[in-house]
């Protein structure tokens, strides 16, 4: 008996039947499924970290003291940086799982991959949504340290040079008084200081300074600069139709 | 219905796996056009017995049967079907071999059985061709495989990718490297790369 005859004999004895069509179309799906969602994941990751760059202010670098370093890997967003790497690596090992993935090197899929979410990730951002996803991964997930969090870290640092908190009252002789974000009130003077144009200096605005530390409680200030974000935009706004 | 070899020969690999969705017969036809170049693969990469490659062949074809519809068109049938071969003989190779670190394959007494063209050269000496397949056997499977597909399957870069499932820049790769590892391992100046 020849070789074919007891392929087809075996085949028919066993009632072997061939896969269906519709379990390589649906294994086939998952597969980009998988990579378009990695993708899309990838690029929001990617967005909230354009979002916490925008936010950091580098420039303070210069006005360190001593830990520059320290400073600097506490401005970067290193949780999403991870999760843009994680996604990045889902998304390659779901490419190479589908039909035509081996026809790709894993440099060129690396390269794709990072091209899209990078794409992707900007137009979130511009849309606003990397600050979405932040405030709400702030105000959801009770272990994330949101970009508001660190900021108010960062400039809760009068022996640094860094302090902030709402303005409680002004007086004329360039000083006013400020409660920081642990409700400790400070007498600031602000004489030859740099104030930008964007700070209205009215009681209830939330501000950010640049100085020294002069007393207890007492901080001479170089710089003043406004919280930033939509909250301090909106104020500035009312304060303006006011 | 009993499918004959004149029928066969009409149609296309297309055809045949068309047919063969239809009618079971049909496979026979893909069975019998393939069985001779793949039980020739078969041995040269695994250096199994003509058995143990019918084995293999059979359970291969079985795989084959059974995933008839993944088939994709863009690929030719030869590299599909020689792809599933490869890990079935592969599987089995390692198999064989797992038992000792040390342990080598005999090579089988049937090895050079039907026509052999070695590097370019047609109808080589029986000697040529047996100091090529020991020298073969010392490589590295993943060297050994890039080397028979190319050098004796004839294959081009693009069908070695689809048979491997790997980018046809590493193709290249592995032929250079497998070809200096061949070249280390037979003398330098034992044969000549066409």
């Amino acid at each position: 008996m020849d070789n074919s005859k007891k392929i087809i004999d075996k085949i028919k004895f066993e009632n072997i039947q061939p896969i269906p069509r519709w379990k390589f179309l649906l294994k086939n799906g998952a597969v980009w499924t998988a990579f378009l969602l990695a993708v899309v994941l990838g690029a929001l990751a990617f967005s909230v970290v354009l979002f916490s760059i925008q936010q950091s202010e580098f420039d303070l670098l210069s006005h360190m003291s001593h830990s520059r370093l320290e400073f600097l890997l506490g401005l970067l967003p290193f949780f999403w940086i991870l999760t843009l790497v994680v996604f990045l690596v889902l998304a390659i090992f779901s490419v190479q799982y589908s039909r035509k993935g081996y026809k790709f090197t894993v440099t060129r899929l690396v390269a794709i991959s990072a091209a899209l979410s990078i794409l992707l990730g900007t137009v979130f951002f511009i849309a606003g949504g990397g600050e979405k996803l932040e405030n709400a991964f702030a105000v959801n997930v009770e272990v994330y340290q949101s970009l508001q969090e660190k900021k108010v870290r960062i400039w809760t640092n009068p022996e640094e040079g860094f302090l902030s908190g709402t303005i409680v009252n002004t007086d004329s002789n360039n000083s006013l008084q400020l409660k920081d974000f642990e409700e400790k009130t400070w007498e600031i003077r602000y004489q030859d200081a740099f104030i930008s144009p964007r700070v209205l200096l009215e009681p209830g605005e939330k501000i950010k300074l640049v100085g020294k530390l002069t007393g207890q409680q007492s901080f001479q200030v170089e710089e003043i600069r406004p919280w930033g974000g939509r909250e301090n935009r909106l104020q500035r706004g009312k304060g303006r139709q006011e | 219905m009993h499918v004959t070899e004149q029928i066969c020969q009409e149609l296309s690999d297309l055809e045949i796996v068309r047919k063969s969705l239809r009618d079971v017969e049909y496979f026979a036809c893909l069975y019998n056009r393939y069985e001779p170049k793949l039980l020739r693969y078969i041995k040269r990469i695994s250096y199994s017995t003509r058995e143990e490659s019918e084995d293999i062949l059979q359970e291969a074809f079985i795989k084959i049967w059974r995933n008839l519809h993944d088939f994709d068109q863009d690929l030719k049938l030869s590299s599909w079907i020689y792809r599933i071969v490869h890990n079935e003989t592969v599987s089995f190779w390692r198999k064989k071999t797992s038992y000792g670190k040390n342990q080598k394959v005999a090579m089988p007494d049937d090895l050079f059985d039907g026509e052999d063209h070695f590097f370019g050269e047609e109808n080589a000496e029986d000697s040529n061709t047996r100091k090529i397949h020991e020298v073969l056997q010392k490589l590295p499977i993943k060297y050994r495989e890039v080397l028979v597909l190319k050098f004796l399957e004839m294959m081009s870069y693009e069908e070695i990718s689809d048979v491997l499932k790997i980018p046809e820049g590493t193709v290249a790769t592995r032929i250079n490297r497998a070809k200096k590892a061949f070249i280390q391992e037979g003398g330098k100046s034992a044969f000549s790369w066409s």
